[in-house]
């Protein structure tokens, strides 16, 4: 599980619990400037992740941590999968190379619409 | 690194929005878009950032509404969106604005069609109403 918390600046992806220990980092902090969106998508968690390193992976119980497929850097976090939401960004320098945030969260369509909300305002 | 786009931008949005205006915007799931579409998830996501992003790119393409599709996705943007969603109320208002002084008659009229409401009915077959 996680948190993803909005600034007027910047967006926080917090792993919640054991998840950041089996992620070997906390959690992900980037600029909002570097976040295309969000998007709440329980079938995300169900795509297949590629290469962990490091994580943790049960195949269909739970995945966290770094995954690299198709040259895409994703931070996972989601067991169940069923409040998955999906965060885009630029990857790049600022986003420690990650293309993208998979977690899952207490309440996807609030945190879409905060993040989405943010967005629109910056 | 993302691999360089392979596919007709026209072509998945038009996919997309044909999903977004026969179930509406919050119940098309992003495997819906991946089915309707044919991309992968991680090439949707990194084409148009959100599922909002892929609909504010099909609305952008309803920037003159002509047809039936342009004013249904017209319809499912003003009714779920724009209530609390500046930029989605902005490009409604655009286009409205190119519908000239028809736009809400002709949203009104649309919508009464899809929902398959008779909306020709003669006043005598409503004399109550027509009386109070």
């Amino acid at each position: 599980m996680a948190r993803i918390l909005v600034t007027d600046s910047t967006l926080e992806v917090r792993l919640t619990g054991l998840d950041g220990l089996w992620a070997l980092r906390r959690g992900l902090t980037v600029p909002l400037s570097a976040v295309r969106g969000a998007t709440a998508d329980p079938g995300a968690a169900a795509e297949p992740k590629g290469v962990r390193a490091p994580g943790l992976h049960l195949p269909g119980v739970a995945a966290v941590g770094t995954f690299h497929r198709d040259g895409d850097k994703t931070l996972y976090a989601v067991r169940s999968g069923r409040r998955t939401v999906v965060v885009q960004l630029d990857p790049g320098p600022e986003t420690s190379g990650f293309a993208r945030a998979v977690v899952e969260v207490a309440d996807p369509r609030a945190t879409v619409d905060a993040v989405n909300r943010a967005l629109t305002r910056r | 690194m993302a691999r360089p786009r392979s596919f007709d931008e026209a072509v998945v949005v038009d996919a997309a929005a044909r999903c977004f205006t026969e179930v509406g915007y919050a119940a098309t799931s992003v495997d819906d878009l991946v089915g309707a579409t044919g991309l992968h998830r991680g090439s949707l996501y990194g084409a148009f950032g959100s599922k909002r992003g892929l609909f504010l790119a099909a609305l952008a393409r309803c920037a003159e509404p002509t047809g039936e599709r342009a004013l249904d996705l017209l319809l499912v943007a003003a009714l779920e969106l724009a209530p609390h969603d500046e930029e989605v109320r902005t490009a409604v208002e655009r286009s409205c604005a190119a519908l000239g002084g028809d736009a809400s008659s002709s949203l009104g009229r649309r919508l009464l069609e899809r929902a398959r409401v008779r909306s020709d009915v003669p006043d005598s077959h409503h004399p109550r109403t027509r009386r109070s």
